[in-house]
This record gives structure tokens, C-alpha cells and sequence, in this order.
């Protein structure tokens, strides 16, 4: 390594005057894909320094017994942000910039369909993590789990406003995951090249779109969680208290409901890297991609109904326990069938032993020891005995970092060729691989026989039984291990960007499209595509006598759907979590009343003359629609003026009985009751309010002759509708729950 | 009565049961003979039977919350399901039946059926009258049927295209998981006469004690049922979709 040559490049490339002027912006305002992609990755690369400082502080406190290098709180502390770190701010962003670099090279786009959205989702996650570790500053830094079992996380039992930091952190960063998965979804439904039908896509594709449908059904769900928890604990609210009939085991419940599907939102990325390297370095088309793309759905479906196998230890009752023991034990079949194919794809094959490929290999038996711990805890009699113990520790060690970090360090270094033009160095990449694979398993194999013998998770500090104190050693040598080998793989990527050998389009001799442009692509991603009949093109053009079999029919024609409609249908699907969650919230403590004010004194006639002006801008926005379509502007113009001045009095009708309320004493803080209303009609209030703006917005563009004029516009008038008209549906839905309901006992 | 004798004796020869299902084949076969599927026929008109005459019928008849909600499940998503599958390809519903096969109406078909009989008043109606329980029943079957209509109807361009079918059932499992969870962690009763059962055959202390079913456990039960297993056959026909969908016809190589 000459130094200097790598200093005169790093000037060259950054700290040239000329080239500086084009940087010193574009990289903050960029809504280029693979610029976003870079932040993406370059986020999580730093917040994964952080959060491995955060490993290793905690393991070497655990490192000898009775040890008292950190205290309590702060060990608490450092486990709140280590597990928070590594999930939201490392792993999430991580996979999110591969599929937004590769997502859209994959399926021969532009750019992803909505790329401000794009900008947007992303600089959601800096926010966070900034907002985050603020909390350092502000007078603690969260200490209740990354799961922050209440009451534990609540106001009497944790004052400090790091909690508060944490609740908005997630909230801020859920929203940038749920926008992502938006723009993934209406990607892949609008944008692709013609002839990449549905079913031609790449298995990366395929499955990150598969996987955007769990984020849009999860992070509202924890959305609405943090919401609630945030009305705990800033205005006194009484969701998971149970002093005020508020229930703990709520939260668990719905807390979970996110949790569980989390797990499979960060594998299934990296199931679809494993799908894409194995391929390409066994040199043979997958095995089975159907079974790969519908285990993928079977996963998806699955996820959502297995969350109470983290309740067990809850004490929920032999019921529940023996369904969620059956559904948790379904969900490893469409992960075993995933198994199998990728092991059939490599049987046979001339297999290169590339770093990627090393990763991938790792990946298939690290993946294979945490599947089969996992289904160990799906019976729920052996979970009351491990769940608890180190042996829970090292099982979801062994999805988070055996699987999924191990695919994230594959794909980089399988796919830095095409971001950088350069090849990242193969020796240095085995130096780091090596140290990986050897820390990784020397901190976590020897974790499970911790937790049999008996050591509990989230203890500072243990007592010196016998084999627990060289155990944890072993366990806290392994994360230097892991510490090196992360100092290399920076150093790899330091020296490779500069230095690295030309990459080429191709280097890996792959056959999906992102290896069909230059490296890295230009701005407008290709110029020009080759034909797409199969889901291997590169083959097919490298191979024009013996092509893959036409996949469907033979022709360039893909249906693309407008993206205007795909986006906001989308956003309605994620909201319909959001609100369901807030309704059933409702309905518990409904069924569970408390003493002071209920529903039965909520005044209904008012209501339903409020209710009949918001149901009556439906329509008026119907005719809105009717009349631009006829192009007569007046007409649209007074439709769509009253369609404002009817969700007005809606809200203005919603402010007076908040008004009447709180003059007879009624307030959040009140009862469980008092809680759930304001909460659940304050957010609706709030998205009457923003469909307001937005129907404002549109007000002042038709005024001036914008709307229907250019491109787009008339669609996204229409997206504008289809949100106005779900944010009445909901309204019928909280009308018959909060008003009708009390009516009929 | 010992669980022995009560799966002995129990079975009701349900006259009106028994002729629907003999007047049904009969005009299966003289319609279709040999051109349906006749296994998935007579599937259909098995488990029909099962839930009418067996001892499971008497459980569901106002002794068990869960063994009704088994009912409910056979007869929405199982019966019409395998009635759809044993009809020939060339058949087609007539003019005033078109309109009912809007995917909308299927989906609110399928997922109604699920939420109207679990409202309190109407789950004690069918289980204390038996002119609600035939009514319940029937409008189960229909509904059922409206809903499969959609991605099981015997023409392939009658059926919803694979992805817009996984769409349909993909939303429909929460909508009904939904209830599923309401039913299993309501502290009250949904179907208040299953708290308190006319014990006509005298086998509630065996169900109570020996089985271990109180009444908030047959409720928990009921409500998992639509929670899990529902969900699980709504996964089986999206699986079915994707079959469908990758299965569809794979030209030749081209020469391009």
C-alpha cells in the first residue's frame, strides 16, 4: 500500500475544488437511488461501529464474574441501545440500501418510483439514531430493553426522558421503513423494464417485495404501540398501567405482534442475498425458484400470526400456548424448503470459493443451528426453561448476526464491484470472513451451554459458579475476534474504493440486469437493455444458442399499473394496521370497564350530524372528480372547494366535543376509557387534518389550471381521494366502536 | 354418559340433512356424471353429512362454542371450496347469479360470514332455534360460496389472475384473525348460551370435568380456531395461486 498515492486520490476524489462544488450538496439532496443506497449503507456501517462498541463494553463486563466495571444502570443502558442500535440503525438500513441500490437495477428501472419518498425514508433513519443517542445527553440514555416491557418503561418507573427518545427514535425511523417499503412496492408494480413480467423477477427482487408487505403490516402495529406508550408517558394515560386498569400484557401483545414479523422483515433480505450468491458461485440456476418465491409468501402469511411464542413465559394458558406452538412450528417449513434449495443449487455445481460465497456457505449452517434452536423454543414447555437464559441469547444471535449479517458481508462484497467499479481485495476479504467466522462462533456456540447450565439474560453481573466464568471468557475473546475482523473489512473497503482492481460490468460473471451496466452505473442506470424472456438475460445473451426456457409468454408486454395508486394504496394498507391496532386497543378496555366516564355518555346525535358532513365529502369529492374528468373547472372547483369546508366541520365539530370534555372534567389522563377515546379519535382528528392540507393543496393547483393539466397530476388527485375516502372509512369504523357500540348492551 | 357412549350414541339422523345431500348427488350426477370431479363431490357431501348427523353437530349444537366454530369453518371455507372444485370446466353461473361474483361482494361474502352469526344476538338465536340454525347454515354455504367464486370458479378467465387472488386472500386472513382475536381474549361471553348449556344428553359434566372444557377455555378455543387454523387455509389457496401462476403454460426456447 503506497500511502500517498491513496492520499493523492482521496484529494483528488474529495477535496478537488472543482469536483467539491459538485459534492459539497449533492449528496445531501440527492433523490438518486444509489446515492441514497451509499447513506444508506454508510449509516449503518457507522452506527454498527457504535453498536459494537456498545458489544463489547457489555462483554467485558460479563468477561469475569462479580465484575464491576460497568454499572448497573449503565450496563442496562448499553443493552437497551445495543439491541436498538443493531436492529433499526444497523441491519435495517443495511438491507434497505441494497435493495434500493439493486432493486431497481434488478428490474431494469430508473430510478424507484417515488425517489423524494426515497430521500425522505432515509433521512428518517439519521434522525433517529440521532435522536437516539441524544438521549445520552438529555439526562440517560434509554434503559428498558429493546422491547421496553411496560411498566417498566413507563413514567413511575422510568422518569428520565430517555425512554421518550427511544419511543420517538422508533416512531421516526418506522416511518422511514414504511415509507421505503411504499416506494419498493410501487417499484416493482410500475416501473419494471419491459418484459420483466412478475415472474421473471430476480429472487432478491421478488423477495424484497414480498418482504415489503410485512413491513407495511408490522411497523404500524409498532407505530401505534409507540404512540400509545408516548401518551403514557407525556400525558398521563393509562394504556399499559395497571394502577388506572391500563394492561401491561397489552403491550407484550402488541409490542410482539410487531416484534415477531421484525425477525422475518430483516431475513428475508437476506434470504434473497443467499439466493442471488449461491446461484452465481455454483454456477447454476437456483433450485426450485418457485419454492424459493412461495416459501417467501408462506413466511410472509406465517410471521403475522406466531407473535405470542415470545409470550409464553406470560402465562397465557394452555390454549394459547398449544395453537402458538403448532403455528411456530409451521413457519420451518417454508425456511427448511429455503434450506434445501439453496443446498440443491449448490449440489452439483462448480462452486468458486469466493468471499461471497464463503459467506453464503456460513450463512447455510449458522442459518441451520438458529432454525433448529428455534423451532427447540416453539415448545412452549422447553421455553420456560431457556427463555430467560443465555441460550435465548444465542439463538437469536445466530439469526441476527450467523444469518444476517453474514448475508449483509456478502452482498457487500459481492455487489461493491458494481457501486465502486472496483473490486473489493479477495486475501483482505478472507482475513476478515476468517476472523468473523471464528469470533462469531466462539462468543455465541458457547452461549447455549451457558444458558443450559443455567446463567440469565440481562444480568450486569454473575456469581463465580462452576465453568460459567472461562465460558463468558471464551465468550468475551470472541468478540475481539469480531472487532478485528470489522477493522478490516473498513480497511478492505478504504483501500478497495481507491485502489481496488477495475471491476467491469461484470466481474462475477452474473446474469441479472444491475451486472448488464457499467460499474458503477451512470446516473440514468442503463443505456440501453437487453431482452428480457427468462430470469437469467445475461445467460441468455451470453448464451444465444442454448438460452433458459421463455418464462410465460413470449412478448415485452408488462402490465404497469399507475404508481400514483399503487404508493397510496399501499400507505392505506400500512394505515389500516395503525388504526386497527388503536381500535382493538379501544375494544379491550371497552370490555374491561373502569370506574369515571365511558362511551355511554359521549353525546351521539351531534356526533352523527358531524359524521354525515365528513361521509358527505365522499361524495363531494366524488363529484370533484367527476367534474375534472368532464373538464369543467368551475364546477370541479366548487365540488372540491365544499369537500374542504365539510372536513372542517367535521374537525370543528370533533374540537367542540374535546371542548364540552374537557370543561366537564373529562381528560386523557382520567380513565383507561378517557385514554383510548382521545387517543383513537385525536389520530383520526390528525388525519382528517392532514387530508385538509392536502385537499388544500389541491384546491390552490386546480385554482390556478394545474390540476389535470401536466403529467400525473389527474393521478394523483385521484391518490389524494382515495386517501380522503379511507380516512371516512376508518370514521364508520370508530363511529360504531366508540359511539354505536355502548348503545346496544 | 362416559365420551365412549356419548360418540356411540350420539349421532342425529337429521332427516332434512340426510335428503339434501341424497337430492344434491343425485342432481350432480345426473348434471355432470362423469365430466366433474366426483371425490371432491363427494367430500363435499361427507363432510356436509359430518357436520349434521355426527356427534360433533350435537357438541356444536349448544353444548360447545369451539365444536360450532369447526362448523362454521367447514361449512364457509371448506364445503363450498370443495364444491366449486368437483364441477366440470365448461360450467357458468346464469345471468342473475353474474352480478353476486364481484370480487368485492366475494371478499365482504367471505369475511361477513365470519362476523354476522359472531354477533351476540344472532349466535344465541342460532343456537337456540333451529329455523335460525338452517337459515345460519345455508346463508354460510352461500356466502362461502360467493367467496371462493373468485379464485375457484371452474373457467380459468372466471377466476380472479393469480396475483390479484393472493391479494384477496392475503387480506382476507387478518380480516378474519381480527375476530379470531376479539373472540379469544373477550372477558365476556360472545355466545352466551354456550356458558350455560340445556344439557339434553347429559354429557356436560364429562365435557366440563373429563375433557377439562370450561366455558372461557371453549371460548379461547373457538376464537384461536378463526385465528390460526383459518388463516393456515387461506395460505393453502394463496400457495394454491402461486402453483397456479407459475404452472401457467412455459413456451419453447425462442430463437431471438
Amino acid at each position: 500500500m503506497n500511502g500517498t498515492t491513496t492520499i493523492t486520490m482521496f484529494r483528488d476524489a474529495v477535496l478537488d475544488p472543482a469536483k467539491r462544488a459538485h459534492y459539497r450538496l449533492a449528496w445531501l439532496s440527492t433523490v438518486d437511488h444509489k446515492r441514497i443506497a451509499v447513506l444508506y449503507l454508510v449509516t449503518a456501517l457507522v452506527f454498527f461501529v457504535i453498536g459494537g462498541v456498545e458489544a463489547l463494553f457489555m462483554r467485558l463486563q460479563l468477561a469475569v464474574p462479580n465484575n464491576h466495571l460497568l454499572q448497573p444502570d449503565t450496563f442496562n443502558a448499553l443493552f437497551t441501545m445495543h439491541g436498538t442500535t443493531m436492529l433499526f440503525f444497523v441491519a435495517m438500513p443495511a438491507l434497505f440500501g441494497l435493495v434500493n441500490y439493486f432493486l431497481p437495477l434488478q428490474i431494469g428501472a430508473r430510478d424507484m418510483a417515488f425517489p423524494r419518498l426515497n430521500a425522505f425514508g432515509f433521512w428518517c433513519v439519521p434522525l433517529g439514531g440521532i435522536l437516539l443517542h441524544f438521549s445520552m445527553l438529555a439526562g440517560g440514555a434509554p434503559a428498558v430493553g429493546w422491547f421496553a416491557y411496560t411498566p417498566l418503561s413507563e413514567m413511575p418507573y422510568s422518569s428520565l426522558p430517555g425512554t421518550d427518545y427511544w419511543a420517538i427514535a422508533l416512531f421516526v425511523t418506522g416511518t422511514g421503513s414504511i415509507s421505503f417499503a411504499i416506494n419498493t412496492v410501487a417499484t416493482v408494480i410500475s416501473r419494471r423494464a419491459p418484459g420483466m413480467t412478475m415472474r421473471r423477477l430476480p429472487l432478491f427482487t421478488w423477495i424484497n417485495f414480498v418482504n415489503a408487505f410485512i413491513i407495511l403490516a408490522a411497523l404500524p402495529i409498532l407505530n401505534a404501540a409507540l404512540a400509545m406508550l408516548l401518551v403514557d408517558r407525556q400525558l398521563a394515560g393509562h394504556f399499559f398501567l395497571p394502577l388506572g386498569g391500563g394492561s401491561p400484557i397489552l403491550w407484550q401483545h402488541i409490542f410482539w405482534a410487531f416484534g415477531h414479523p421484525e425477525v422475518y422483515i430483516l431475513a428475508l433480505p437476506a434470504f434473497g442475498i443467499i439466493s442471488e450468491i449461491i446461484p452465481v458461485f455454483s454456477r447454476k440456476p437456483i433450485f426450485g425458484y418457485e419454492f424459493v418465491a412461495g416459501s417467501s409468501v408462506a413466511i410472509a402469511v406465517l410471521s403475522m400470526s406466531v407473535w405470542a411464542h415470545h409470550m409464553f413465559t406470560v402465562g397465557m394458558g394452555r390454549t394459547l400456548d398449544t395453537f402458538f406452538v403448532i403455528a411456530s412450528m409451521l413457519i420451518s417449513i417454508p425456511t427448511g424448503v429455503k434450506v434445501l434449495n439453496w443446498s440443491a443449487t449448490m449440489f452439483g455445481g462448480r462452486i468458486h470459493f469466493k468471499v461471497p460465497m464463503l459467506y453464503a456457505i456460513a450463512f447455510l449452517l449458522q442459518f441451520l443451528v438458529a432454525g433448529l434452536t428455534g423451532i427447540s423454543h416453539a415448545s412452549a414447555a422447553l421455553d420456560w426453561q431457556t427463555k430467560n437464559s443465555y441460550f435465548l441469547v444465542a439463538h437469536f444471535h445466530f439469526v441476527a448476526v450467523g444469518a444476517i449479517v453474514f448475508a449483509i458481508l456478502g452482498a457487500v462484497q459481492y455487489w461493491f464491484p458494481k457501486m465502486s467499479g472496483r473490486m473489493m481485495s479477495e486475501p483482505l476479504g478472507r482475513w476478515t470472513f476468517w476472523l468473523m467466522v471464528i469470533g462469531f462462533n466462539m462468543t455465541f456456540i458457547i452461549q447455549h451451554f451457558l444458558g443450559l447450565l443455567g446463567m440469565p439474560r440481562r444480568v450486569y453481573t454473575y456469581p463465580d459458579l462452576p465453568h460459567w466464568g472461562w465460558m463468558n471468557m471464551l465468550s468475551t475473546i470472541g468478540v475481539f475476534f469480531m472487532s478485528a475482523a470489522s477493522l478490516v473489512l473498513v480497511w478492505n473497503i478504504l483501500v478497495s474504493f481507491f485502489r481496488g482492481k477495475p471491476a467491469g460490468d461484470n466481474p462475477w460473471n452474473a446474469w441479472t440486469l444491475e451486472w448488464a451496466t457499467t460499474s458503477p452505473p451512470p446516473h440514468e442506470n442503463f443505456i440501453a437493455l437487453p431482452l428480457i424472456r427468462s430470469r437469467r438475460p445475461l445467460w441468455d445473451l451470453a448464451n444465444p444458442d442454448r438460452p433458459d426456457p421463455v418464462v410465460g409468454e413470449n412478448s415485452d408486454a408488462v402490465t404497469l399499473p399507475d404508481h400514483n395508486k399503487v404508493g397510496i394504496l399501499s400507505f392505506i394498507f400500512s394505515e389500516v394496521g395503525f388504526f386497527g391496532v388503536l381500535i382493538l386497543a379501544y375494544l379491550y378496555f371497552y370490555a374491561h370497564p373502569q370506574p369515571g366516564p365511558s362511551g355511554k355518555e359521549l353525546e351521539l346525535g351531534r356526533t352523527l350530524v358531524f359524521s354525515a358532513c365528513l361521509f358527505a365529502s365522499s361524495f363531494t369529492f366524488w363529484r370533484a372528480e367527476i367534474a375534472l374528468h368532464l373538464k369543467r373547472h368551475a364546477l370541479m372547483l366548487g365540488w372540491l372547494g365544499l369537500t374542504v369546508v365539510l372536513g372542517a366541520v367535521f374537525l370543528v365539530g370533533q374540537v367542540t366535543e374535546y371542548w364540552k370534555l374537557f370543561q366537564s372534567g373529562v381528560e386523557v389522563g382520567t380513565n383507561v376509557f378517557a385514554t383510548a377515546f382521545f387517543t383513537l379519535t385525536g389520530f383520526h382528528g390528525l388525519h382528517v387534518f392532514i387530508g385538509l392540507v392536502v385537499l388544500s393543496i389541491f384546491l390552490w393547483l386546480a385554482w390556478r389550471r394545474e390540476v389535470g393539466a401536466g403529467r400525473g397530476t389527474s393521478s394523483a388527485f385521484a391518490a389524494a381521494g382515495y386517501y380522503w375516502h379511507f380516512v371516512d372509512v376508518v370514521w364508520v369504523f370508530v363511529l360504531l366502536t366508540v359511539y354505536i357500540l355502548p348503545l346496544l348492551r | 354418559m362416559t365420551t365412549y357412549q356419548f360418540f356411540t350414541t350420539a349421532w342425529t339422523w337429521n332427516f332434512i340433512a340426510i335428503a339434501l345431500s341424497a337430492i344434491a348427488s343425485i342432481a350432480y350426477l345426473l348434471g355432470f356424471g362423469q365430466r366433474g370431479r366426483p371425490v371432491y363431490f363427494a367430500a363435499a357431501i361427507g363432510l356436509f353429512l359430518l357436520s349434521f348427523i355426527s356427534p360433533f353437530s350435537a357438541l356444536a349444537n349448544g353444548y360447545l362454542f369451539s365444536a360450532h366454530m369447526v362448523q362454521h369453518i367447514v361449512l364457509v371455507l371448506i364445503i363450498p371450496a370443495l364444491f366449486w372444485l368437483s364441477l366440470p370446466r365448461s360450467f357458468s353461473l346464469g345471468p342473475p347469479l353474474t352480478y353476486l361474483t364481484r370480487p368485492l361482494i366475494g371478499w365482504a361474502a367471505g369475511v361477513g360470514a365470519m362476523w354476522l352469526w359472531h354477533a351476540p344476538a344472532l349466535c344465541n338465536a342460532a343456537a337456540t332455534s333451529s329455523a335460525v340454525s338452517a337459515l345460519q347454515s345455508a346463508s354460510l354455504l352461500f356466502m362461502g360460496s360467493l367467496f371462493w367464486w373468485q379464485v375457484l370458479a371452474p373457467r380459468n378467465e372466471q377466476r380472479l389472475s393469480p396475483p390479484a387472488g393472493i391479494a384477496y386472500l392475503f387480506t382476507a386472513c387478518p380480516a378474519c384473525s381480527v375476530l379470531g382475536i376479539i373472540l379469544t381474549f373477550a372477558p365476556v361471553s360472545i355466545c352466551p348460551v354456550y356458558q350455560h348449556p340445556v344439557d339434553r344428553l347429559g354429557i356436560l359434566e364429562t365435557i366440563r370435568g373429563n375433557w377439562g372444557l370450561t366455558s372461557d377455555r371453549d371460548q379461547q378455543i373457538g376464537g384461536l380456531l378463526m385465528w390460526i387454523p383459518m388463516c393456515a387455509i387461506y395460505l393453502a389457496a394463496i400457495l394454491a395461486q402461486l402453483a397456479r401462476w407459475h404452472s401457467s403454460p412455459q413456451l419453447e426456447q425462442s430463437n431471438a
